[in-house]
């Protein structure tokens, strides 16, 4: 039996792979919806993960979320330089890092925060954390070398500006890839930024693009004034002697400075909250006033259930597209057991039972069909990879493409109807009369 | 050996006001090489319909030996046909991509478990018999007269006991029908099989022991 069809099918091999590949695109639409939509939707909430909680100032919940996880450049409200004092001191608070956007170099976004954020969203994978103003952590996909230098330059990464010459940072770490934005990252000390952007408002201020970060050089330029002169004289007389750093940023990295309330403004502070009840305790508190606080995962969940009605559209275009393309592939298969029904008729009067004719016509139209899914399968897989490893690399943001327990469900499912629906055909030649293989 | 009782068929078909065959009688002893002739469209294919279980008619007997083929389920009718039948057709009826061998064994293997070594051995026997002496040739390579050949070897391979063929000569040029035909009867002769053939080719039906004149459905 296995013979005979194998044989049949080498025959028509052309019209059995045009069948193939059609149900193989067909299947492989729906499978790419899905994949493609979970590929999004696991690894922004992967990126996501490692920020519990995120404070802002008062304004959108979602672009604070792109913002800081997704380090998105928009221009966000700052937030008083004291909220991330207080912040530090709270005591339900493991850790508060600001995240601090302004500058870039090659491509690469510049973010000032500080050490427990390294530690926060993973671990150095070589050098070694911050110990000096100038000292920068490169992320996982950073193309530069733990030694190099580099100037950065004034504003995001769409909106180019101008370097900072008198500015020079040194990579002193990289961190372990962390599968977020982050990875694309170069980590500077907050400190910093506010001292680079407050010199520059110094020296060249009239020429200061108005942009994403105005208003953070508009603060430190305030800021700088009180607070930021102390710290320079402060950290004076301990600079220089391992590295050799230029300017302004040769001093050591002055935590306690954190704790002044004066300090310019962040954008936004993730913060690691002790417990749970902690972090809902947080976010209550901070949901006041000129504040946001929100849980990340949350803002990701709710967007979600904004997509998924487009999800649900296209995964009902690619259900119409399946069940057209089934049922013109069945009206084939079914055309053609009735043109081959003098052979049909043969293998009966020769002696072939009905039981194995209706088998050998199932299990020939199943076999097209489901090879057709399983390659459609296939093909979805393959398709959504490398789409997500080109969207992957340019967000940064990892997407896990994989299959999960309910595919194999839908993969049952897709084989039942191919099952049922090659039922027609299959009766169609039960149904036959072999006396039609003496007439011509 | 079967020998065969008809009586009282009728068969009609739709929009047809005289019946297509009318055979009050008919009885045919075992091992008897049957001829039946006609013209076109009196009734010979849609006897051998009815004779092999094919087809059946509501009016009517046709007992071989004790089975009454009208009494008969179709799947029970294609068991008895699998076991006592071999059919040659005037188109042949061979599968193309099966190799000559594949042919004649495709019916044991569609209608069996597992295909005995004697079975292949036989088949092997016949197709040299029949003159094919590349048994893996594709039958889709071979001339018409090798194809009928084949399909003469696959009608025995189960040495059945009624052998019947419906216009074996007529698909084929005089030389190759003038084999199939020598081979028909000699094969027959050797197994001892009831022979019928439906044929307006003289050189087949003078061969044979009786001869059985189809008019417009009626015997005459
Ligand atoms: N399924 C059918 N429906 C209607 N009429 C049919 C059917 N099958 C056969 N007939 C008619 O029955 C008659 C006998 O046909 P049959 O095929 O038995 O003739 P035949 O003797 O075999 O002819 P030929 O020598 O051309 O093969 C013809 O008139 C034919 O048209
Ligand atoms: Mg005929």
């Amino acid at each position: 039996m296995f013979r005979f069809i194998a044989a049949d099918l080498r025959r028509h091999w052309l019209g059995v792979a045009a069948i193939m590949l059609l149900i193989a695109l067909a299947t492989a639409l729906g499978v790419a919806v899905t994949l493609q939509e979970r590929a999004l939707r696991l690894g922004s909430a992967r990126a996501a993960a490692a920020f519990d909680l995120v404070i802002g100032a008062a304004g959108s919940e979602t672009q604070l979320v792109l913002s800081s996880v997704f380090l998105q450049p928009a221009p966000l409200p700052l937030l008083p330089g004291e909220v991330l004092a207080r912040l530090r001191a709270d005591p339900r608070v493991a850790w508060a890092a600001p995240v601090g956007f302004g500058d870039f170099v090659g491509g690469y976004p510049i973010v000032g925060t500080t050490r427990e954020a390294v530690e926060g969203l993973g671990r150095l994978a070589e050098g070694s954390g911050f110990s000096h103003l100038g000292d920068a952590i490169v992320g996982a996909d950073v193309n530069r070398d733990i030694g190099e230098t580099f100037h950065p330059f004034h504003g995001t990464v769409e909106t180019a500006g101008d370097v900072h010459e008198e500015v020079e940072y040194e990579v002193v770490g990289r961190m372990a890839p962390t599968g977020t934005p982050w990875d694309r990252a170069i980590l500077v000390p907050i400190q910093a930024v506010w001292e680079v952007h407050a010199h520059r408002d110094h020296d060249d201020a009239p020429a200061t693009p108005v942009n994403a970060s105005g208003p953070v050089a508009a603060q430190v330029k305030a800021a700088h004034e009180e607070a930021g002169h102390e710290d320079h004289d402060h950290a004076e007389g301990a600079a220089h002697d391992e590295h050799d750093h230029h300017g302004h940023l040769a001093e050591e990295v002055d935590d306690a400075a954190l704790m002044s309330a004066d300090n310019p403004g962040v954008p936004a502070i993730m913060v690691k909250p002790k417990s749970i009840a902690d972090a809902y305790n947080l976010r209550q508190e901070y949901r006041r006033g000129n504040t946001v606080a929100v849980f990340p995962g949350e803002v990701l969940t709710r967007l979600y259930g904004t997509l998924g009605d487009a999800r649900r559209i296209l995964s009902a275009v690619a259900y119409g597209a399946q069940g057209l393309v089934a049922a013109a592939i069945l009206l084939v298969v079914s055309i053609h057991v009735l043109q081959r029904q003098r052979q049909i008729g043969a293998l009966r009067a020769l002696g072939a039972p009905r039981a194995v004719v209706f088998g050998i016509v199932w299990t020939e139209a199943f076999a097209i069909l489901a090879v057709g899914v399983l390659i459609g399968f296939g093909i979805g897989y393959a398709g959504v990879s490398v789409l997500s490893e080109r969207l992957g690399s340019e967000s940064g943001v990892n997407l896990p493409v994989e299959f999960q327990r309910s595919d194999l469900w839908t993969m049952g499912g897709f084989f039942a109807v191919t099952a049922i629906v090659t039922l027609l055909p299959a009766l169609l030649a039960y149904r036959q009369s072999p006396a039609r293989a003496l007439r011509s | 050996m079967l020998d065969l009782a008809i009586d009282g068929l009728e068969v009609r078909f739709r929009g047809l006001s005289e019946p297509a065959l009318a055979i009050p009688s008919l009885r045919l002893a075992a091992g008897e090489r049957v001829a039946v002739t006609g013209p076109s469209g009196s009734g010979k294919t849609t006897l051998i319909n009815i004779l092999t279980g094919l087809d059946r008619t509501p009016t009517g007997r046709v007992v071989w030996k004790n089975t009454d083929l009208t009494a008969l389920s179709e799947g029970a009718r294609d068991r008895w046909r699998a076991r006592n039948i071999g059919l040659v057709m005037q188109d042949f009826h061979l599968f193309a991509g099966l190799s000559a061998l594949d042919n004649v064994l495709l019916p044991q293997r569609l209608s069996r478990f597992r295909l005995a070594d004697a079975v292949r051995e036989e088949a092997l026997r016949l197709l040299s018999r029949v003159g094919i002496v590349r048994p893996r040739q594709p039958v889709e390579t071979m001339s018409r007269g090798q194809m009928q050949r084949v399909a003469v070897a696959r009608a025995l391979v189960a040495k059945p006991g009624l052998l019947v063929a419906d216009e074996p000569t007529a698909s084929l040029d005089a030389e190759s029908g003038g084999a199939v035909a020598d081979l028909l009867l000699e094969l027959t002769r050797e197994a001892g099989s009831t022979l019928i053939v439906a044929s307006h080719d003289a050189r087949m039906t003078d061969r044979l022991d009786r001869v059985l004149r189809l008019e417009s459905g009626r015997l005459v």
